[in-house]
């Protein structure tokens, strides 16, 4: 059970957008999608959740533990990431890639036990990596990637996922294969998915709850269902040019005449 | 597996390397003699002289500064992200004689109880002095390093590294016009210079460094994907940075303390390592990196050992003929500096 407590996020230095009053909960098994346009603070939301900054005010507890104040391995046992933010060591393959995700269960070697090569497997089968674990990740596609970056946060066995944007460079067929991989994988390991998202039409189709932002501090959260029919995602995405329509649930490009 | 056989090739090659090393000289002995010397069965007082006195500890000083070379190569690839860090391009090398050359020359200044007391105390002292050296050089380069790229870094690393060899050889110069000589002939590297008494001071720090290195094994390899990932797997990034760094200059000074700037060892012997391990990880790498950079080492020594007619050769001109190419290779060919530019 992820618990957020009256948690404040963002940057507390002039200008700095904050995130306030967040009151919001997720059950194992929950796939949430969160959604929001660029700078709505989807990132440093999902940041804070992981346990990677600092909240400004509030608490997020996972299975009634603060996060923040979880011991770093500790955590790492329990909620992986898979950010934007991509880094890595040039000289990694595939199958470093993700048996690294083992780390915090392992000894001080970081040697691998049978039940750290059973979690990997389990990883790599149902994101089917097999064929590419003994190349470059610096070589692979962008889709390819994202599926050895979800197999690392699979076999790190977390109890929580976070997400941030993983479907950006993908085309379409990749996108819903991976949100519903993502889903299945909610559903099957009791696992709590976080994940932020410009997909709109997936999101709203495939999550049990979306945390919707609005862009100026304010959210709001709800079924995909209950948030279309509201106007919430309206007024979160319309601008000039497009809006949200409830009766289809999805946008229309406004036509000049009928703005 | 693969990294067992490996691993004991290497140390097969390096063991027949030794022999052939301490065999040949300006004397030649037989093979028979010099195990005879080595195990003190049978052999005569000269060859024993010449086999332990003379070319046993300049084989062991090649061996442990090649290993811990490669070793230090292996913790600044990672900690830096960059294919072509290592001790020497990075210019910790020349910081730490930097360090050295400033300690001697204050001591020159400072009158003939100061040299004697650092002649006295020499290996500990000239050893704190290149550590002090290469601490200060790592960590500028590291606060550089996360504001430049690879190439960039690489770059700036030699010509500091040239900017300190310069004040080093001027400073010297001055130290020993001050009366104080208490170190010459140390700025091109060579392992000939290692008296067997300052074995154990170049061996222990080193010991310790490996010691170190292998402890932050783990973390290391976590680093490979980067801070944030890192730390969403449970590394304190910031002191795991400040230990390596500290296993690295432990590794590295002692060598440039007794052996000078020995080049291209530590950059070549992690790409060597991580072929024949096949992975990344850290740990695998250490002990294969440690056996190809005191393979590498004690090859060049060979060479220039080797009987010619006259003694021409300098350590760092073979290292440079071998290693050069190969980091040109790198450079061109690496699909992990590509991706840097």
């Amino acid at each position: 059970m992820l618990d957020l407590r009256s948690l404040a996020v963002g940057y507390r230095n002039a200008g700095g957008f904050v995130l306030s009053g967040i009151d919001l909960s997720a059950a194992p098994g929950d796939f949430v999608c969160i959604l929001g346009r660029n700078g709505s603070g989807k990132s440093t939301l999902m940041r804070t959740i992981a346990g990677l900054q600092a909240s400004l005010d509030g608490t997020a507890q996972l299975d009634g533990e603060d996060i923040a104040a979880m011991r770093p391995a500790t955590r790492a046992r329990r909620i992986a990431v898979v950010l934007t933010e991509r880094r890595f060591n040039p000289g990694l393959r595939v199958d470093d890639v993700i048996a690294l995700a083992r780390q915090p269960f392992t000894d001080w070697q970081g040697g691998l036990a049978d039940d750290d090569r059973a979690a990997i497997a389990d990883a790599v089968a149902v994101t089917e990596v097999e064929p590419f674990l003994r190349r470059f990740f610096s070589d692979l596609s962008d889709g390819e990637r994202q599926r050895v970056m979800i197999a690392r946060a699979l076999a790190q066995t977390p109890r929580l996922m976070v997400l941030d944007e993983i479907t950006a460079f993908l085309d379409l067929p990749s996108r819903v294969e991976i949100m519903a991989l993502l889903r299945s994988q909610a559903r099957e390991k009791e696992q709590i998915v976080l994940l932020s998202s410009h997909d709109l039409d997936l999101s709203l189709q495939l999550a049990d709850s979306v945390w919707l932002l609005d862009g100026e501090g304010g959210f709001s959260v709800g079924t995909p269902d209950v948030l279309s029919r509201s106007g919430a995602l309206g007024g979160a995405f319309d601008t000039d040019a497009i809006r949200f329509s409830p009766a289809d649930g999805r946008f229309e490009i406004k036509t000049s005449g009928s703005a | 597996m693969r990294r067992y056989t490996s691993s004991a090739a290497l140390v097969a090659a390096l063991a027949a390397l030794s022999l052939l090393t301490l065999t040949y000289g300006q004397i030649a002995l037989p093979l028979a003699d010099t195990l005879g010397a080595l195990t003190g069965t049978q052999s005569t007082d000269l060859a024993r002289q010449i086999v332990l006195d003379i070319r046993l500890p300049r084989v062991v000083a090649a061996i442990i500064a090649g290993g811990a070379l490669g070793m230090a190569g292996v913790l600044m690839q990672a900690l830096f992200r960059n294919p072509v860090a290592d001790a020497w391009s990075l210019g910790l090398l020349a910081g730490g004689q930097l360090g050295v050359a400033l300690t001697v020359t204050a001591a020159a200044f400072a009158g003939p109880a100061a040299v004697s007391f650092l002649t006295f105390f020499e290996g500990p002292s000239i050893t704190l002095a290149a550590a002090t050296g290469v601490a200060i050089a790592a960590f500028v380069m590291l606060a550089i390093g996360r504001r430049v790229g690879a190439i960039t870094l690489l770059v700036i690393g030699l010509m500091l590294g040239f900017t300190s060899q310069g004040l080093t050889s001027v400073l010297l110069h001055f130290a020993a016009r001050a009366g104080g000589r208490v170190y010459g002939g140390w700025q091109d590297a060579s392992f000939a210079g290692v008296a067997p008494e300052a074995l154990p001071w170049l061996a222990l720090p080193i010991f310790i460094g490996v010691c170190a290195a292998v402890a932050t094994a783990k973390p290391l390899s976590s680093l490979l994907l980067g801070e944030t990932y890192a730390r969403s797997l449970g590394v304190k990034v910031t002191s795991l940075r400040h230990a390596v760094l500290a296993a690295t200059v432990l590794l590295v000074a002692p060598v440039v303390a007794f052996c000078g700037p020995v080049s291209f060892v530590g950059l070549i012997a992690p790409h060597f390592a991580r072929a024949l391990a096949g992975t990344a990880r850290i740990l695998p790498l250490l002990p294969l990196a440690a056996l190809g950079g005191a393979l590498l080492a004690l090859a060049g020594d060979a060479i220039i050992h080797a009987p010619w007619e006259q003694h021409f050769l300098h350590l760092n001109a073979i290292l440079a003929i071998v290693g050069a190419p190969v980091v040109i290779l790198i450079l061109i060919f690496s699909p992990a500096v590509r991706q840097w530019r």
